[in-house]
C-alpha cells in the first residue's frame, strides 16, 4: 500500500550576516494545487548574496522491511550517507541520477564505506531486488532546510537576519524548484510564515510483493 | 385417387415445410447464440491480449539491465535495447517517451527522437490511472495496434514504455480458432468511412463487407443477417475502440448455410421419405385404379351395350377378388337377359306379343281367370273347295298372305291372336289385355278385316286368281282365360260357352249372306256401331235363343240412305215375327227389288212364302232353329 511519507523538513539558510543572532525563523507551510498540505517537501532558504557554508553532518538512510527510512532526505552537498540493512535478506541499492550515480550490490548490515553526495541535485534510489522500495536524497548547497510534517509545516531555525529566497522540492513537483522561490525579509529574531502552493504530479502504485521471506530485527 | 394422393401431398408438405422452418429457426437461435458467446470471447482475447502486453511492459519497466541503459542517455543504445525487449515478447512495437511525452526512441519509427508523442491523452489517461497504466488501439504508419502504457520506474517514474501488438490477419486467424467465426476488424474514421483493417475473408469479401455493412442498418451488439458474396451470413458487430461513429469494430459473422448443414441433411432426408411415400402412395392409386377403376369402367361399358340391345358383348375381367366375381356375375346375367330376350322373341312369333308378354309377366301355370272377353272367328269361305287343284306351297303362300294382313288388322286395333286353324283366325279383345271398349274394337276389327281383304282381293285378280271371301263371328261374353294344356305344353286361351258361340256365329254368315255377325251382347257392348238384327236364333246344341245382329258401320256415320234401309227391314222383320205376313212380304220384296244384291232380304221372302203355308205353334215368336252347325 501507500508507502508512509516520514516528514521532514529541511530548512536551508545561507546566512549573509554571518555574525548575526541567529534568531530569526522561517515557517512554511506547503500546500499542492488541490490545497492540501504536502508531506516531505524539502523546503530551503536561499541567501540572496554567498554566504560562508555550514559544516556538512552525516545521514544515514536505513533500510527496514524492505522500504527505505526515511523516504526523502535533505542534506548539503558533500555529506556522506550510510545505507545500513536493518532487513535478514539482502538489499542491491542503486541510483542512475545524475549528481551521484552508485549501486551497493547485495549486502547485508551496513556498508563499510558511506556514500559521498557532492553535487547539488535530486538522487533517487532504487533497489534492484525490491521494485516498490524508492527514496529520494536532496543535496542542496544551503544548510538552512527542513522536511514538511504531515500537516505541510516545516521550520528553519535560527537563520540570521538578511533577505531569503523560500524554496520548495518534492519527490513529486511539477515543474521546476526554482519556480517556487518566495522572498523574505528577515530581521533579527522575527518569525516570518510563507505559504507555498506547489504542483504535483499523480504518484503512481507500484505493487508490493506480499511478505513471505525477510523482515526487520524486530 | 387423385383426391387421397393430394391430401397425401399437403400433409407431407406441410410437416416438411414445419420442419424446415424450425429448423432454419433454430439454426439461426444457435448461430445468434453462438456470435453472442463468440463476441464475449473476442472480447476475452483482447482482454487477454491486453493483459499479456502489460504483464511484459511491467517487467520490462523493472529491467535493471535496461534502466542501466536508458541511464546511459544515447539514443542508439535505449533504441536497441527496446528491440531486445519487443523480441523477448514478441512485441511489434515498442516506444520509449519522457515525462513531459516526447518520444525517446521508437522501434517502428527509429529515426523518431525528441518528437512530441502523437497521442498525448494516451499517457495522460495512464497519468491518471494509479499504476500509470493504459491500453487501448492506435494507429501508427496506418496500421492498428493493441497499446499499453507503463511507466518506467528508475525506480522513480522517469520514462514512459509503450508496447504493442499488431492488429493484422494474423490477429484475426487467431481469433478465429478460438471462436469458429469470420472475425474482421473496420476502422470507421470520423467521416463515417470503414475500412477493413483486418479479417479471415479472402480479399473479394474483405472489399464488399463495408459496402453491405453500410447497406444494412447495423447496432452494437445486435445480430442481424446479410448476404455477402452470395452467401448467408449471420453477423455481429462488437466495439473494440471507440464508438459506432469512430473508432475500431469488429464484425464476427458466421454463415447460416454452414450452420444449416446438418439440417440441410435432414431436410434432404425428409424429402427422400416424402418422395418415397408420395411414389408409393401414386403406385397404390395406380393399382387401385387397375383393379377397382378399371373394371368398373369395362362394367360400365357393357351395361351400356346391353341398354343399347347388344346381349353378344362379355366383360373381360380376370381379376380374382370381388371385381372378378362382379364382372362373372355380370357376364351370367347377360347371358341371361341374351337366353330370355331370344325365348320372347320367338314367343312372339309363335303366340301373339301380348300374350308373350303375359306369360313372361306371371308365372306360368295352368289354370286361369273369369273374364269378360270378345272373341272373334273368322274363315275364309269355300276354302277347302278353293284349294282343290293348287299345290301346296301356293296354298301356302296364299294363307299366309291373308294371315299376314288380317292378324295386322287385329293386332292394329289392340285384338290378340289367339290361334290359326287352318284358314280361320281366332281373335281376342279383353284378353290377356283388357281396354275399355274391347267389343268396339272387336266390331272395328272386323270392319278393318273386310276392308284388307278387299284389298286383298283387288291384287288376287289382278294376277287371275279367285277372290277369297270372309265369315267374321263376334260375340261378348264371360269366358275362362289362362293357360291351359299339360303341365309340358301351355297353351293361352280362352274357353267357355261364349267362344263357340263366336264359332257358331261365324258359322252362320253364310247363311245370312252377311260378313260380320255379332252377338246381342256385343252390340250392347258396341253401342257406337249401327247394326240390323239378323235373326232370332237357337244354334246347334243349344237351348238359348241369341239374336244376332250385322253391323253396318259406325252409327255416327251411317248414311241416311241405309239407315232409312235398315229401318224399312226392321219393320219387315217385326211384320214378320208377328205373322203379318201380307206386310211383311210386301216389305222384304221392296227392299229386294231396291238391293237384290242383299241375300237377306231373300231369306226372309223364302221363309215367309215356306211359313204361311205352314201351320205354325202358338208360341211362335219368329226363333230359327238350326240343326247343323
Amino acid at each position: 500500500m501507500f508507502k508512509v511519507i516520514k516528514l521532514l523538513v529541511v530548512l536551508s539558510v545561507l546566512s549573509g550576516f554571518c555574525t548575526g543572532v541567529y534568531a530569526a525563523t522561517v515557517t512554511t507551510l506547503v500546500k499542492n494545487d488541490k490545497g492540501k498540505p504536502v508531506e516531505d517537501a524539502v523546503v530551503y532558504v536561499v541567501a540572496k548574496s554567498k554566504a560562508a557554508r555550514k559544516a556538512a553532518k552525516r545521514g544515514v538512510i536505513d533500510q527496514v522491511d524492505k522500504e527505505f527510512v526515511d523516504y526523502v532526505t535533505v542534506v548539503k552537498v558533500g555529506t556522506p550517507i550510510s545505507f545500513p540493512n536493518h532487513d535478514q535478506i539482502r538489499h542491491h541499492v542503486y541510483s542512475f541520477s545524475k549528481p551521484k550515480t552508485f549501486e551497493i550490490p547485495l549486502y547485508l548490515g551496513t556498508p563499510a564505506k558511506p556514500v559521498i553526495f557532492n553535487k547539488p541535485g535530486v538522487v533517487v534510489l532504487g533497489c534492484n531486488i525490491h521494485d516498490w522500495m524508492s527514496a529520494y536524497i536532496y543535496i542542496t548547497d544551503t544548510s538552512y532546510f527542513g522536511i514538511t510534517d504531515k500537516q505541510g509545516n516545516a521550520s528553519i531555525k535560527n537563520l540570521p537576519a538578511g533577505k531569503y529566497n523560500v524554496k520548495v522540492w518534492h519527490p513529486q513537483l511539477r515543474g521546476n524548484s526554482d519556480a517556487t522561490a518566495q522572498s523574505v525579509a528577515l530581521s533579527a529574531s522575527s518569525r516570518k510564515n510563507v505559504n507555498i502552493n506547489i504542483k504535483q504530479r499523480r504518484l503512481w502504485s507500484v505493487r508490493r510483493a506480499p511478505t513471505m521471506v525477510g523482515g526487520t530485527y524486530r | 385417387m387423385v383426391l387421397i394422393a393430394g391430401l397425401l401431398l399437403l400433409v407431407q408438405a406441410s410437416v416438411f415445410l414445419a420442419v424446415n422452418t424450425a429448423n432454419i429457426q433454430s439454426a439461426r437461435q444457435q448461430i445468434d447464440d453462438a456470435l453472442q458467446i463468440t463476441a464475449g470471447q473476442f472480447h476475452k482475447t483482447i482482454e487477454d491480449r491486453e493483459q499479456r502486453l502489460l504483464s511484459a511492459a511491467r517487467l520490462m519497466s523493472r529491467d535493471y539491465p535496461f534502466k542501466q541503459a536508458y541511464a546511459t542517455g544515447e539514443h542508439g543504445t535505449i533504441l536497441s535495447a527496446l528491440e531486445n525487449q519487443s523480441a523477448r515478447v514478441f512485441a511489434n512495437i515498442m516506444m520509449l517517451l519522457t515525462l513531459d511525452i516526447d518520444v525517446i526512441a521508437d522501434t517502428l519509427r527509429p529515426e523518431l527522437s525528441t518528437t512530441p508523442f502523437e497521442f498525448p491523452e494516451l499517457i495522460e489517461r495512464a497519468e491518471e490511472d494509479q499504476y500509470g497504466e493504459a491500453a487501448d488501439i492506435r494507429f501508427f504508419n496506418g496500421k492498428p495496434y493493441q497499446v499499453v502504457v507503463v511507466p518506467l520506474f528508475t525506480p522513480a517514474p522517469s520514462a514512459w514504455i509503450i508496447s504493442g501488438f499488431l492488429i493484422s490477419d494474423v490477429f484475426a486467424r487467431d481469433l478465429q480458432k478460438h471462436t469458429h467465426s469470420h472475425v474482421s476488424l473496420l476502422h470507421v474514421s470520423e467521416r463515417g468511412e470503414s475500412t477493413v483493417v483486418a479479417s479471415t475473408l479472402d480479399k473479394q469479401l474483405r472489399e464488399m463487407l463495408p459496402v453491405e455493412l453500410n447497406k444494412n442498418q447495423w447496432d452494437i451488439d445486435r445480430s442481424r443477417l446479410f448476404s455477402l458474396g452470395g452467401q448467408e451470413y449471420v453477423y455481429l458487430v462488437t466495439t473494440v475502440w471507440g464508438n459506432k461513429t469512430r473508432g475500431v469494430v469488429a464484425v464476427l459473422q458466421r454463415s447460416l448455410d454452414d450452420a444449416l448443414k446438418p439440417y440441410r441433411r435432414l431436410r434432404n432426408i425428409l424429402m427422400m421419405v416424402f418422395l418415397v411415400g408420395l411414389g408409393l402412395s401414386m403406385a397404390g392409386g395406380v393399382f387401385m385404379a387397375r383393379s377397382v377403376t378399371k373394371p368398373v369402367k369395362l362394367l360400365a361399358e357393357g351395361a351400356k351395350k346391353i341398354r343399347e340391345g347388344d346381349y353378344n358383348h362379355h366383360v373381360n375381367i380376370t381379376q380374382r377378388d370381388e371385381m372378378g366375381e362382379l364382372a362373372e356375375s355380370f357376364n351370367s346375367m347377360v347371358t341371361g337377359l341374351a337366353e330370355r330376350d331370344k325365348v320372347r322373341n320367338l314367343l312372339g312369333k309363335v303366340v301373339s306379343p301380348e300374350v308373350a308378354e303375359e306369360l313372361l309377366r306371371k308365372d306360368i301355370e295352368l289354370g286361369g281367370e273369369e273374364r269378360e272377353v270378345t272373341i272373334l272367328f273368322s274363315d275364309v269361305r269355300n276354302f277347302t273347295s278353293m284349294c282343290e287343284g293348287k299345290k301346296p306351297t301356293e296354298i301356302l303362300t296364299l294363307l299366309n298372305n291373308y294371315l299376314t294382313r288380317v292378324s295386322a288388322v287385329i293386332e292394329e286395333h289392340g285384338g290378340v291372336v289367339d290361334k290359326y286353324i287352318g284358314d280361320a283366325v281366332m281373335a281376342l279383345f279383353g284378353a290377356p289385355l283388357k281396354h275399355d271398349n274391347d267389343p268396339s274394337r272387336a266390331v272395328a276389327t272386323a270392319l278393318g278385316m273386310c276392308d284388307a281383304l278387299s284389298v286383298m282381293n283387288v291384287e288376287l285378280v289382278e294376277r287371275g286368281l279367285a277372290p277369297l271371301g270372309v265369315g267374321i263371328g263376334i260375340n261378348t261374353a264371360e269366358v275362362v282365360a289362362g293357360n291351359m294344356g299339360s303341365n309340358n305344353r301351355l297353351n293361352y286361351t280362352v274357353v267357355g260357352d261364349g267362344v263357340n258361340l263366336a264359332s257358331r256365329l261365324e258359322g252362320l254368315t253364310k247363311q245370312y249372306g252377311a260378313t260380320v255377325i255379332t252377338s246381342g251382347s256385343t252390340r250392347d257392348a258396341a253401342a257406337d256401331y249401327a247394326y240390323r238384327e239378323l235373326d232370332r236364333v237357337q244354334v246347334k246344341g243349344k237351348k238359348e235363343v241369341v239374336s244376332i245382329f250385322e253391323p253396318m258401320g259406325l252409327d255416327a256415320e251411317l248414311p241416311d240412305k241405309l239407315a232409312n234401309e235398315v229401318e224399312r227391314y226392321h219393320q219387315g222383320l217385326a211384320a214378320y215375327r208377328q205373322r203379318d205376313w201380307k206386310l211383311a212380304l210386301s216389305i222384304f220384296e221392296s227392299l229386294t227389288n231396291a238391293v237384290p244384291e242383299t241375300r237377306l232380304y231373300t231369306v226372309y221372302l223364302e221363309r215367309i212364302h215356306r211359313l204361311r203355308t205352314s201351320r205354325l205353334p202358338e208360341d211362335w215368336t219368329g226363333v230359327h232353329t238350326y240343326e247343323t252347325k
